[in-house]
């Protein structure tokens, strides 16, 4: 259990300075735990959110597809291609970002991604309603893209986080609080020693007075 | 500050996402040139998400891996299912939920 540890004085001051420096690592230890445990939580919880909101929006986009196709077997692949072309390409995103326990993450303002088919810019006449419904569909599509996105990236970082955290928790709790005690625990063991020497030592001196003075 | 949507996959998928009003649109043919395209959108400061179709990604997945670390938090860069509807059913999520969960992690 008390292996000697090289590098260390066993003297009295070493001891209260190693125990200062256990009592710190605890506390960083207990600190660092309850921020892997929070960041567990927010992990999770975007995990689920993610995954109602990948379900949905990977539906709306197999459905924007869908009748993509239907527009392209309607009007034809050269004239949606066309339209395409002509589509006005002016969507902007506004993107900031936030901390989420000390995280940065991104984060989507107000995605406006509807438009109407006379802000779409093509063609109204030579185009089919399909094409305006179909704009349409990826628009929303889009919308909920953007939101998955922030939150993936988010996950992303925290998951990060996470394991950063943990690694921490993990070298405090299983390395550097183990090694300090064992050095704590030597000391203490070699200053009883210390103490045991002395007090046979003043025990031999007693009695050798007392017998000296007995003699004499 | 506002910024763009690139697209890079597939001709419907990027016809689809045109009508809707990104920016910054790739076809992917080959892939020396969609990674190169690719590249430019990471760095271009004006993109602020970048959409790739999980068939796209998958090809490139080795070369994509190192860039997509060096990203910082813009652009962003999101998997998306094809016009086939092709996803991987261990996507990235899952991957870093067992690593950093330990277990797999199934939420109701």
């Amino acid at each position: 259990m008390t292996k000697a540890v090289s590098g260390i004085s066993p003297t009295r001051m070493e001891l209260i300075r190693l125990r200062q420096r256990i009592a710190l690592a605890q506390k960083g230890h207990d600190l660092l735990e309850e921020k892997r445990d929070a960041l567990m939580m927010e992990f999770l919880g975007l995990v689920r959110r993610i995954r109602e909101l990948s379900k949905e929006t990977f539906g709306r986009l197999s459905e924007a597809h869908r009748k993509l196709s239907y527009c392209m077997a309607w009007m034809g692949s050269a004239e949606t291609l066309q339209a395409t072309l002509e589509s006005r390409k002016e969507l902007k995103l506004e993107i900031s970002t936030r901390f989420i326990m000390g995280v940065k993450v991104p984060m989507v303002e107000g995605v406006r991604t509807e438009r109407n088919p006379v802000q779409r810019g093509y063609s109204l006449h030579t185009s089919s309603a399909l094409l305006d419904e179909t704009s349409a569909e990826f628009e929303r599509a889009l919308a909920q893209l953007c939101e998955l996105a922030e939150l993936s990236e988010a996950v992303r970082r925290i998951g990060l986080e996470l394991e950063r955290t943990r690694r921490r928790v993990n070298a405090l709790e299983y390395i550097l609080i183990p090694q300090l005690k064992s050095m704590a625990a030597f000391i203490a063991f070699r200053l009883d020693e210390m103490e045991r020497d002395n007090f046979v030592r003043l025990k031999r001196i007693k009695a050798m007075l007392e017998r000296r003075e007995g003699g004499a | 500050m506002p910024y763009k949507i690139a697209v890079v996959g597939e001709l419907e998928t990027v016809m689809g996402f045109g009508l809707a009003g990104a920016s910054h649109l790739h076809v992917h043919r080959e892939k020396t040139e969609t990674l190169r395209k690719l590249k430019e959108f990471l760095s271009d400061p004006e993109v602020g998400l970048i959409l790739l179709t999980a068939t796209v990604r998958e090809e490139l997945a080795e070369e994509l891996e190192p860039l997509h670390r060096l990203e910082g938090i813009i652009p962003m860069v999101l998997t998306i299912p094809d016009h086939r509807g092709y996803y991987p059913a261990v996507d990235e999520l899952e991957r870093l939920v067992k690593r950093t969960a330990g277990v797999e992690v199934i939420l109701k």
